[in-house]
């Protein structure tokens, strides 16, 4: 677990970036670095992608480093795994979390997979990144927040920043993995916010949490935009003299389970809040985890907060009674620390 | 349907080992390296067959009968080269280089089976169907972007034809112009559905059209002519030409696996039929004893040969050692996470506490 303070200072030059630009400044330093890295999927060449995480990359490094492929999840997905055969480190783009199901097949079946059916022989050192989650009044499986189905996946690791430094350091440290890497990059996120964020090369390494607020009454755990989200909460019970320990998980698979398990066992009192769906979702991993560690460290029972066991609607007017919003959070922080 | 051009089958030899395009037969020398291989990756398979009803193997997907369809394409390739295999591709996989000894062991489901050796290009054997085609375009896509003078080449039977990774992979390669040989196997069951089930269209290679890439419609049963449709294919892609599409017709005579009855969905006859009048090992031994470079010393000693070659094989494999269980978690990951190492100390308690018991 790291602190924002604890951030590298090492870097002279900093520059105010949103997490778009953020990602756009690491695409293009991997690029520059590591010549194995090719980056592909549909619209990421000329046009720089449908966000425009790619902008300019074709421009300065060229058709053979960055291209627009056939519009095919699986395609993109599975060449990825023949590419890394002949030794490129492919970063590939899907164009939305929710077109990944898709190339889902290609990802539990062979990305996981290869390393271990091949003994070691063939490995599939990819980044496999999309935008995901909801709150930009988009269409239908524009909102998903499918990482339950890829923590359940052995062999991936599945990174979900929540700010733009992270993002960076963590999109560094994933290109740099060894291991089969998918990242969500929130689409609420992309612009909303920005920060100092160094502009050379450093790495944020995967499977370590953040401490985003630290307080000894309430640990809210939690990833991706709900960061945002259950900020805006814990600065309200702040106010209202409720120390809330704040944790970003930034990777949720491998897991930081000794930086919850420090938390947890500091407050005893647990709330968590992700955006996917409640019904196993990674939520409930969480709070089997802290069971089976820390049972009698609970002064209270778990409380999460998640979407409805419903597709992510594209209801907009009324999506946000479903999706998780400060007041939900505020609601299980009350709660939590009512028994 | 409009109606189609019928594509002629590309055959050399007929079945009865008569010759019908004598200027397409090659040197003698590579007629004999091709039936070799077929006897050799057949007998494997006849041996697999009848250890699987001894108990002594793990489901086996047996490939008997489309040897000249598997030996032909394989031995197209050349050093450098990759193939994507899928699970019924076990004769190409041996002609390609792979060790009888792994095989044998690959399909016992033992760990050292399924290393797949650093020197042979051979991705990994793909078991849901369909799946090794996105592979191969990229594996391909990579070869051109590194300007090497290499090829993939993936096998798929005409029932994964139906699948969307056939088409994500094929149109990959073709629109990516890289080179990749992509083959279908038309054995003509899909376990027990018929080709006929698969698609309205009456010859599955008709798709290359859709590709924008040559298609090819060989007699899979003639190890010469696939051979010869495979090495077209396969210089065209060195050559800078992309992808082809080649459906190979032949017949799947045994089951779908070792745990597999067609009775339950096919008369005999069929097989019997293929087995009498269109078996592709016969036709090359009648050719080459007609040509006076084959007799029956010749095939008694290779006979010998494979069998010796065989025994060694399974016999390695019998004496290799029980695996350990500590395989089931290697491999996992190259930075295991927490949870796995977590695991590790789980199945090492596990471990101790068999060898205390």
């Amino acid at each position: 677990m790291t602190l924002a303070a604890e951030r590298p200072t090492t870097e002279s030059t900093t520059k105010v970036m949103t997490m778009a630009a953020a990602l756009t400044d690491a695409l293009d330093l991997a690029l520059e670095r590591d010549d194995k890295v090719v980056m592909y999927g549909e619209d990421v060449g000329v046009m720089g992608g449908v966000f425009r995480i790619t902008t300019g990359l074709q421009g300065k490094h060229g058709k053979a480093r960055i291209f627009d492929t056939p519009l095919t999840e699986e395609g993109i997905i599975g060449t990825a795994v023949g590419m890394c055969a002949v030794g490129y480190k492919p970063v590939v783009e899907l164009q939305f979390g929710g077109f990944m199901y898709a190339g889902l097949d290609q990802i539990i079946s062979h990305v996981s997979r290869y390393r271990y059916r091949s003994r070691g022989r063939w490995n599939t050192p990819m980044v496999i990144r999309f935008p995901y989650g909801g709150g930009l009044n988009l269409l239908e499986q524009h909102h998903d927040s499918p990482e339950a189905y890829l923590t359940h996946t052995p062999g991936i690791k599945v990174v979900i920043p929540s700010s733009a430094y992270d993002a960076k350091g963590l999109m560094l440290a994933a290109i740099e993995d060894p291991d089969p890497v998918v990242f969500f990059e929130n689409i609420k996120l992309y612009r909303s916010l920005k920060e100092e964020v160094p502009t050379g090369y450093y790495t944020v390494p995967l499977g370590k949490a953040r401490k985003v607020l630290e307080g000894d009454d309430v640990t809210i755990i939690t990833w991706g935009a709900m960061v945002q989200t259950s900020l805006e909460a814990a600065k309200a019970a702040q106010q209202a003299g409720i120390g809330i320990d704040l944790l970003d998980l930034r990777t949720v698979s491998p897991l930081d389970l000794d930086a919850i398990l420090e938390s947890v066992e500091k407050t005893g009192r647990v709330v968590i809040v992700h955006e996917a769906g409640l019904t196993s979702g990674f939520g409930g991993e969480i709070a089997a985890l802290i069971a089976e560690h820390a049972l009698f460290s609970l002064e209270a029972p778990i409380v999460r907060v998640a979407h409805f066991d419903t597709m992510h609607s594209a209801f907009n007017p009324i999506n946000h009674f479903s999706r998780p919003e400060p007041t939900h959070v505020a609601d299980a922080i009350k709660k939590v620390l009512s028994s | 349907m409009p109606e189609l051009y019928a594509p002629e089958m590309f055959q050399i030899l007929a079945p009865d080992g008569t010759v019908n395009k004598p200027e397409l037969v090659p040197d003698m020398e590579t007629v004999e390296k091709l039936y070799r291989q077929m006897v050799r990756v057949r007998f494997f398979d006849d041996r697999l067959a009848s250890l699987a009803k001894q108990n002594k193997m793990g489901t086996y997907a047996l490939f008997g009968g489309q040897e000249a369809s598997q030996v032909g394409s394989a031995m197209a390739l050349k050093p450098g080269d990759y193939i994507a295999p899928m699970y019924r591709s076990t004769g190409a996989c041996i002609a390609f280089g792979w060790e009888p000894r792994l095989a044998i062991m690959y399909w016992r489901g033992h760990p050292e089976g399924w290393r797949i050796p650093d020197h042979l290009n051979m991705l990994p054997i793909i078991i849901d169907i369909g799946a090794q085609f996105p592979h191969a375009a990229g594996v391909a896509m990579g070869l051109k972007m590194q300007g090497k003078p290499n090829v993939a080449m993936s096998w798929i039977g005409e029932g994964g034809t139906s699948q969307g990774d056939f088409h994500a992979g094929v149109n990959w390669a073709a629109a990516t112009d890289s080179p990749a040989v992509f083959i279908i196997e038309n054995n003509g069951w899909a376990i027990s559905v018929p080709r006929a089930v698969q698609s309205k269209v009456d010859y599955l290679m008709r798709r290359a059209d859709g590709y924008g890439i040559p298609g090819y419609l060989v007699d899979g049963n003639d190890v010469l002519a696939v051979h010869h449709i495979a090495s077209k294919a396969v210089e065209d892609a060195r050559a800078g030409k992309g992808a082809s599409l080649i459906e190979q017709m032949t017949y799947r005579i045994r089951p779908h696996t070792t745990g597999d009855d067609p009775k339950a969905y096919r008369t005999e006859d069929e097989a019997n039929d293929y087995i009498t009048n269109k078996a592709p090992i016969d036709r090359v031994r009648k050719f080459m004893t007609d040509q006076k470079v084959w007799d029956e010393d010749r095939e008694a000693a290779l006979k010998l040969e494979v069998e010796t070659e065989f025994a060694a094989s399974l016999e390695a494999a019998d004496n290799a050692p029980t695996p350990d269980p500590r395989a089931l978690l290697e491999y996992a990951m190259v930075n295991p996470a927490p949870h796995l190492l977590r695991q590790r100390e789980i199945l090492e308690q596990r471990i101790k506490a068999v060898e205390h018991a």
